[in-house]
């Protein structure tokens, strides 16, 4: 990627991230009635008149907006109004947890996809295919809570293999409690991801397979073993790169269930007790958090992407 | 260290200490009587129907006919690349002795860019495309011989510098989409020597290339053939590709040799009214300009459901009630080596008699005995469509 | 993902699951028990055998599993439209106390509630709001988003390239959180999760509709329209939007099945339907609680979901097979 387009391209990050942030920033406008009130029915006088002048409400619009977005920049994400805590010493404690769920949770489908996607792509047509994309398919269908309400009732409740509901606070324990908090909600969250990441490899695999580079290749004597993994595996795995980048993304807050329905205590929990407790400020921070978070990760992927395949290198150079 | 010194000495390692090898004495290639056919939601597709034919150390085998008459189907099935299901094979391989039809892939896998190897029809898309050219040729160099990634790479820049690619250390670094067609045809030839192969097949080498490049290609695949004395197997469409290059031609119609010649002989004395059309249809430098291009009629054949008798006689203008009822055999001209599968064969009398016959027939109607000269050296005329009755005009369909 | 194509021989083969003819399997076939057989010999037979049968197959009849499908949503249009006709309890206030925690009975087909109330009766009124929830939203995303990508896509202008940037700024919110805040702030009820889901589908089916638009637009026939005067309108309507049709609908169908789970799971967290008004996802919520004593709860109404996103998929890849829709292209 010539410097140019590189240049382009975090100058169209930034007016993204500018109206991504504003729109997290009118959230708090969508509160029919006065915010104060819904978020502070029973302060004082006082206290409402200074969330209003935290809030900024007695400002301009924009100003208001600018005022957020320093605060924001400078790591002031507000506070809860329950209890005066700050946002920013919630998520220094909830967004490891959740960041070491989603990277959990990408290994294991891309350690079952990979190898899943490379073998009924090399096998297109055998009953092993078969059986294996019909249960992909219907793995599709199954939405991830259920997943996980039933791994937590019959493999947490009931026959108590597992923990559920960790309370504990800081979260992250000895490797072993850790790992056991994280193993349920890793699969509940991984399967459909499985299901979706071996789709993709597998048709695109077979896209690549029928390429000429791949005659040339056996050809040349190599074994299927490499010719799979050297040869066609990167050329196939662009779209499933793309797809893994935005869920990267959306599994930073898009796990919010998962972490409820497990208890642990990620950015998706907090999310889900402010929205319980109406901590709206808190709320729209978390939620402006994770939008930048995406952003910023799908800008990563782009980049990533033209280092993947030099023919798209090439055809931006020279664009 | 004298090892490795004597090897960077000679530009090139003869890979020939990892397979039993033969003496000298006998063919290098024996094909006979193989079969391929592949099964489709149509029926059975005859690619290849009773092919033989063999080719000594060192030689040249011309292997020409037109899309679909199974030349393509015929070079991969011998050198053992086409899949495995759906693929009825038969008949045997005989390299270098070896009956290879019958080795486990493993085996095989084993013969292919060390024994044989093959250069594909389309550089554009036969280069792996995200990896660099360096890496696509030291790959069966550092799988197939056991030497060091920095030998591997010398012999690389080498063998690319060999091929006539100016500036080899900076293409090694290159990718494929970074260079012309030409070069990358070049670069196909320098992987499929790398390994020192005994038999190279080149499947069309120059058909996806632009007609100035085309010469140069065919040149180097001459010059390297000679040089790594390496047997070689040419498919091409274009007569005019293997004349002066080939030690021997093999003419393919419909999955079958229909003719078989000494380059000098096939050129001199050819018998099959196939060859004669082949030849025919190439655009001769000394015709005046506009003059209309000689196109065989008709279309070839299905290979599920081949015509009765001679395949060739629905399109054929000395086709006769024989032909159309039996297929006649290969057998033997006067000249060595020749041999040819017609009942009324060009340039006898019989296929002069049989030609006069439909000409004064009027039964095709757009053939004058002028436009259709019975000898071996034509001059301009044409065979235009509709010369046949039987097969429907539809060039260019496929 | 243009290998969709489905097998009329095998009418159970699921669409992702391509068996395809023995010709096209020789030709797509893993290579690596051989290679590709590229000759002209076998793409001419492969082609001939693709033109032959292949435009017969995608006028050819739907299979098995694709009427299976169309049955299971039928039969949830019309509980959810009669629902009230049907000889079932009233889903909200009555109650059978003894049942609570047996499970299923002759009575309670399904068992009842952790309050006594016939869980059937309540799956099947639930039907309502999930459908209303799933439809909805994506009716409105369809229409809006099928707009701003016609238009988009056709004016490549300074219009265009606006609707572009606003479309990939949209798309930069991570759905779920954007459906979730959306409701958190503007306080849960069906037509508010219904607007918060539209706001998630509306880029999306925006995206679809303008990446095909921008082909389409380019096309001869589009070029020929113009060329005779037709207004920029007329042509959107009439020369580009069916064609961009197909693409849209199997991504709606999707879509419904994706708003479906996700009102499903918004009810998990609390901001779902309102109760008492049922609705799959807030059956699920209510029997949480209860999930080890009566599991019949959560597990009738997730299954029920599971068939239906299921069938949506399926219908969704249908659609897809049979318009030849290409993914990459979207």
């Amino acid at each position: 990627m010539s410097l140019h387009t590189f240049a382009q391209k975090v100058l169209q990050l930034v007016v993204v991230l500018l109206v991504v942030t504003f729109f997290s920033f009118c959230l708090i406008k969508l509160i029919p009635g006065d915010p104060v009130s819904k978020i502070i029915p029973f302060g004082t006088n006082l206290q409402k008149a200074q969330l209003r002048r935290d809030l900024g409400l007695d400002t301009s619009f924009i100003s208001q907006y600018l005022t957020w977005l320093r605060d924001i920049l400078t790591g002031d994400f507000g506070r809860y109004y329950n209890n005066n805590a700050s946002v920013s010493s919630q998520l220094t404690k909830s967004l490891p947890v959740s960041l070491e769920l989603m990277v959990y949770a990408q290994v294991f489908a891309m350690l079952f996809a990979i190898p899943l996607g490379i073998l009924t792509a090399y096998r297109s047509g055998s009953k092993f295919d078969g059986a294996t994309n019909t249960i992909a398919f219907g793995l599709l269908a199954l939405p991830n809570f259920v997943l996980a309400i039933i791994l937590a009732v019959y493999v947490g409740a009931k026959w108590k293999l597992l923990p559920t509901q960790s309370t504990l606070d800081p979260f992250p324990l000895s490797p072993i409690d850790n790992w056991r908090y994280m193993l349920m909600p890793t699969i509940a969250l991984a399967v459909g991801q499985i299901a979706v990441y071996l789709r993709l490899l597998r048709s695109d695999m077979i896209a690549t397979l029928q390429e000429d580079f791949i005659t040339t290749a056996k050809a040349k004597g190599i074994p299927n073993r490499k010719i799979l993994l050297k040869h066609a595996l990167r050329p196939s795995s662009l779209t499933l790169l793309t797809v893994a980048g935005l869920n990267v993304g959306a599994l930073i807050g898009g796990a919010v269930v998962i972490e409820v329905i497990f208890g642990l205590p990620g950015l998706g929990y907090r999310i889900y007790q402010a929205i319980l407790a109406r901590e709206y400020v808190a709320l729209q921070s978390y939620v402006a958090l994770i939008a930048i978070a995406y952003v910023l990760v799908n800008f990563a992927v782009d980049v990533l992407y033209s280092v993947l395949d030099p023919r798209i290198r090439h055809v931006r150079a020279a664009a | 260290m004298s090892l490795l010194r004597r090897r960077r000495s000679t530009e090139f390692i003869p890979a020939a200490d990892r397979y039993p090898v033969e003496p000298l004495a006998g063919a290098l290639l024996e094909v006979t009587d193989i079969r391929t056919h592949f099964e489709t939601s149509r029926g059975l597709v005859r690619a290849v129907d009773g092919v033989s034919f063999s080719l000594e150390r060192g030689k040249t085998l011309g292997i020409v006919g037109e899309s679909g008459s199974g030349k393509s189907v015929l070079s991969r099935s011998v050198m053992g690349l086409l899949p495995k299901n759906g693929v009825v094979r038969s008949g045997s391989i005989r390299f270098e002795g070896r009956d290879t039809s019958q080795l486990a892939p493993d085996d095989q896998r084993k013969l292919w860019g060390t024994q044989m190897s093959m250069v594909f029809q389309d550089p554009m898309t036969s280069l792996n495309p995200v990896m660099k050219i360096g890496n696509q040729i030291t790959e069966p160099l550092l799988y197939h011989l056991d030497i060091s990634k920095s030998f591997a790479r010398e012999t690389a820049v080498s063998l690319l510098s060999s091929v006539g690619i100016p500036e080899p250390e900076r293409r090694m670094k290159q990718y494929p989409h970074e260079m012309s067609g030409g070069m990358r045809q070049r670069v196909m030839i320098a992987i499929a020597i790398a390994c020192g192969p005994k038999l190279l097949f080149a499947d069309e080498p120059t058909t996806a290339l632009d007609v100035t490049v085309q010469a140069q290609i065919l040149d180097l695949l001459q010059a390297q053939q000679r040089e790594r004395f390496m047997a070689m197997i040419l498919v091409t469409h274009d007569l005019g590709v293997v004349a002066g290059r080939t030690d021997e031609i093999a003419v393919m119609y419909a999955g079958k040799i229909v003719e078989k010649a000494p380059t000098r002989t096939l050129f001199s004395q050819m018998r099959m009214p196939y060859t004669e059309a082949l030849m025919h249809s190439i655009p001769k430098l000394s015709n005046p300009s506009h003059t209309r291009l000689n196109v065989i009629p008709g279309r070839p054949p299905d290979l599920v459901s081949p015509p009765k008798g001679c395949n060739f006689s629905p399109r054929c203008p000395y086709v006769q009630d024989k032909c159309r009822k039996e297929e006649p055999p290969l057998v033997r001209a006067e000249a060595a080596g020749h041999e040819y599968a017609c009942w009324f064969p060009a340039g006898t009398p019989q296929g002069r008699a049989a030609l006069e016959r439909n000409v004064v027939a009027g039964a095709m109607s757009g053939v004058t005995a002028e436009t259709v000269r019975v000898g071996t050296t034509p001059i301009g005329g044409g065979i235009k469509s509709g010369t046949t009755t039987t097969a429907p005009s539809t060039e260019g369909s496929t | 993902m243009s290998e969709q194509r489905r097998n009329p021989a095998n009418p159970v083969a699921l669409p992702g699951k391509d068996e395809g003819t023995a010709s096209e399997r020789l030709v797509a076939d893993s290579v690596l028990g051989g290679m590709p057989a590229d000759s002209a010999t076998i793409q001419e037979a492969a082609i001939t055998a693709m033109t032959a049968s292949g435009r017969a197959r995608k006028r050819a009849k739907l299979g098995v599993a694709a009427w299976l499908a169309i049955f299971w949503m039928g039969l949830l249009v019309f509980c959810a439209v009669f629902a009230s006709l049907l000889p079932l309890a009233d889903p909200i206030s009555s109650t059978d106390a003894a049942a609570i925690g047996k499970g299923s009975s002759a009575d309670h087909i399904m068992g009842v509630d952790s309050i006594g109330r016939d869980l059937l009766s309540r799956v099947v009124f639930g039907i309502r709001a999930s459908l209303e929830i799933g439809v909805g939203s994506v009716a409105i995303g369809f229409v809006v988003g099928g707009f701003l990508g016609l238009v988009g896509g056709y004016f490549k202008g300074r219009l265009g390239s606006l609707i572009a940037g606003l479309l990939d700024t949209l798309l930069a919110f991570p759905a779920l959180i954007l459906a979730l805040a959306i409701v958190a702030f503007l306080g849960q009820s069906t037509l508010n999760i219904t607007i918060a889901l539209a706001i998630v589908a509306t880029p999306i089916l925006a995206r679809i509709s303008r990446a095909s638009a921008l082909s389409w637009s380019e096309r001869e026939f589009v070029l020929a329209a113009r060329a005779q005067g037709a207004k920029h309108f007329r042509i959107i309507w009439r020369e580009i939007f069916p064609n961009v049709l197909p693409a849209m609908l199997s991504i709606a169908v999707l879509g419904i099945a994706v708003a479906i789970v996700a009102e499903g799971g918004l009810s998990v967290l609390g901001v779902g339907v309102k109760l008492p008004t049922p609705s799959w996802g807030n059956i699920i919520q209510g029997g949480l609680p209860d999930i080890r004593t009566a599991p019949n709860i959560v597990l009738f109404p997730s299954m029920v979901i599971f068939l239906t996103v299921l069938s949506l998929n399926y219908l969704g890849d249908v659609v897809r097979a049979r318009f030849d829709v290409r993914e990459s292209g979207l």
